[in-house]
């Protein structure tokens, strides 16, 4: 029961990060809502392994970024949805129009780019470091660095073509 | 929007959400439960469906082969059994790994790349799929005639006329367009690939 509760105090201070994760891998409220339960229940099935040598916050994050790339492989092939829980539903409505407006021209120019992309710029928009966007990632310090420069460059491209 | 109004949007939607905490102890009990059975439920109707109207084909043929009264027919007729035997053994096999949880722990790259292997694995299984589809189709009006019987439409010429080529023009149009799809989430994901191996 205490873990329990240590793990329901750890997705409301987290539960930001599951939601912008959700909302930008899927395209659909539908999608985002059955992504957002998948990654709880994921994050709660291997919460006993977190061995604490890195921040919550970072585990959380490699888990919520692994199950959406599962979540793409099985989403067209899915015939069974399960309802969310209106409570829990409740607080991924995003209540101002402007900012909807806005959040949507946001996913718009992220989902251009690639999955790799995606991730490390989620990261970075997340604030961070290109030491903690290597360890989530799994890949060099150094490279996050040149595949950051890139994605700027393309994002900056992008903006442009608008 | 540019790149910094990017990083506002996403700051102020960080506040938004980080306001509400909804989740409580019930409510999470509730979610998991529902989890748990819906796991149990996990069937995928369409393929399993399709497999099922694939051997069922197979087996007819097989119980009617006695009417396939020449050799040419039988030869049609065993290649249609083998073809719907082996279209359903790829189907099933194409699907399969869609199921297949891997280490939700490992880092994000490893999961990209297996991701990404598994995606030109599963278009070409599909690519295979929809060639051998045709062969199909192509046995299976020819053995209409004999499996249900010689009559006035079978014996017609117009059967033979319409049959083949409204089917391959159908085969021609829809394969273009298939093949066009696959290709470009080959191109797409090898990319990826190399991304991720440099």
């Amino acid at each position: 029961m205490e873990n329990k509760n240590g793990f329901i105090k750890e997705i409301n201070e987290n539960q930001g990060l599951i939601f912008k994760i959700a909302s930008i891998y899927t395209n659909s409220i539908e999608d985002r809502n059955d992504l957002m339960q998948e990654i709880v229940y994921q994050l709660w099935k291997s919460f006993h392994t977190f061995d604490k040598r890195s921040s919550v916050s970072t585990w959380m994050y490699r888990v919520a970024m692994n199950v959406a790339i599962y979540y793409l492989k099985s989403a067209k092939k899915k015939v069974q949805t399960i309802p969310m829980e209106e409570q829990f539903l409740h607080f991924t409505e995003i209540e101002n129009k402007e900012m909807e407006e806005k959040w949507q021209v946001l996913k718009h120019h992220i989902d251009k780019l690639n999955l790799l992309d995606k991730g490390i710029i989620i990261l970075y928009l997340e604030n961070k470091s290109h030491e903690e966007i290597a360890q989530i990632i799994g890949i060099s310090v150094s490279n996050v660095g040149t595949k950051f420069y890139r994605i700027k460059e393309k994002l900056k491209q992008q903006i442009l073509k608008q | 929007m540019e790149l910094d109004d990017i990083k506002k949007t996403w700051d102020e939607m960080s506040i938004q959400v980080k306001e509400k905490q909804n989740l409580n102890l019930k409510i999470f009990d509730n979610m998991s439960k529902r989890k748990f059975h819906s796991h149990l439920n996990k069937i995928i109707v369409p393929e399993i469906l399709g497999s099922a109207v694939c051997i069922g084909s197979a087996v007819f043929i097989g119980f009617n082969f006695y009417r396939l009264d020449t050799i040419s027919f039988q030869i049609v007729g065993v290649l249609a059994i083998l073809l719907f035997v082996i279209i359903c053994v790829l189907s099933l096999m194409s699907i399969q790994h869609l199921y297949k949880a891997g280490d939700i722990n490992k880092p994000y790259a490893d999961t990209l790349k297996k991701f990404a292997i598994e995606k030109i694995k599963f278009c070409k299984l599909q690519k295979l799929n929809l060639t051998l589809s045709y062969l199909l189709l192509v046995t299976v009006i020819l053995l209409l005639t004999r499996l249900f019987g010689r009559n006035e439409i079978t014996d017609s010429k117009y059967f033979w006329i319409f049959s083949f080529s409204i089917g391959y023009i159908f085969l021609v149009f829809f394969s273009k367009f298939v093949y066009k799809s696959y290709n470009k989430t080959i191109r797409e994901t090898e990319n990826l690939l190399n991304e991720l191996s440099n």
